[in-house]
């Protein structure tokens, strides 16, 4: 059996799923659903969430299958798509309320400025409470920024907001995100 | 900015990056829950979808509908009455004048 058999692009995928094959499609979504679960799951609140946005993003994007023109690689387009359906999460949903316990939210935040090793799960719950203070459009700059590690013009890109609009956006994010840090956490 | 702040939050966003959640139990069967919803989606029939898309437009014409017949009955009942109540007025006033 060839290569290309075995391994068939993702274009060719697309093709096959347009057409109405299931299974190309099924193929399209194990191939990249690493990818918009690692995105979803900066956002939601809990596994419920996480699996209900991974559905969205997909469902999206078999919707707009046909609109594809892969002039960019399918990743990326399906990338946008799954950022989009986060911001709209965030805007349509309210954040928790979290049971934070002030005490050890003040040990982890000197744990950290004191670069002392602290546990990933306490560091998420901090994350997670600060952003929560954050309107859905700041929250979605700074974790792409910040978390993710993503350049200005790719959140452009992503969002589809001007650089500048960012770079504006990702300065009074990180204003607001001090101060709900200054409330919480006096050194 | 206060360097020493902006140096705080770095460290947190630092801290943060590799705090992912755990996605493996919700990835396990993913692509069977979605195609069933794919498939459920598309068995829906078209006038259905088309139904379901319209609801909001009939809601508002019902709506319209309703608020326009109420002004209407309010206004017309005003006037009725006003012609009812004139005429009865007339035709006491006539029956009582002339003694019929």
């Amino acid at each position: 059996m060839s290569a290309q058999t075995d391994d068939p692009t993702d274009e060719r995928l697309i093709q096959d799923a347009l057409t109405g094959d299931d299974e190309a499609f099924t193929a399209l979504v194990r191939r990249h659903k690493g990818k918009v679960f690692g995105i979803a799951s900066r956002y939601a609140r809990n596994d419920h969430d996480l699996d209900d946005l991974a559905q969205e993003v997909f469902i999206r994007a078999y919707r707009k299958l046909d609109k594809f023109r892969g002039d960019a690689p399918f990743e990326h387009w399906l990338s946008r798509i799954a950022v989009r359906s986060c911001y709209d999460f965030l805007r349509k949903t309210r954040p928790e309320k979290q049971n934070v316990s002030l005490d050890s939210m003040n040990m982890t935040l000197t744990d950290i400025a004191a670069d002392k090793p602290v546990s990933t799960h306490e560091v998420r719950e901090i994350l997670d409470f600060a952003l929560n203070h954050l309107s859905a459009k700041d929250r979605l700059v700074i974790t792409l920024l910040e978390l993710e590690e993503k350049s200005v013009r790719e959140v452009a890109e992503l969002t589809g907001w001007g650089e500048a609009n960012v770079k504006v956006r990702a300065f009074r994010a990180r204003k607001a995100l001090e101060k709900v840090l200054r409330i919480y956490h006096e050194p | 900015m206060n360097l020493e702040k902006r140096g705080k939050l770095d460290k947190l966003f630092a801290a943060g990056r590799p705090a992912k959640t755990a996605t493996g139990p919700v990835e396990y069967g993913f692509e069977t829950r979605l195609l069933a919803r794919i498939r459920a989606e598309r068995e829906r029939s078209p006038w259905a979808e088309a139904v379901w898309r319209l609801i909001p437009a009939f809601a508002a014409i019902v709506v319209a509908l309703g608020v326009w017949n109420f002004a209407g009955r309010n206004g017309d009942s005003t006037n009725l009455h006003t012609a009812i109540t004139g005429h009865a007025d007339t035709s006491l006033l006539v029956s009582t004048l002339t003694g019929d």
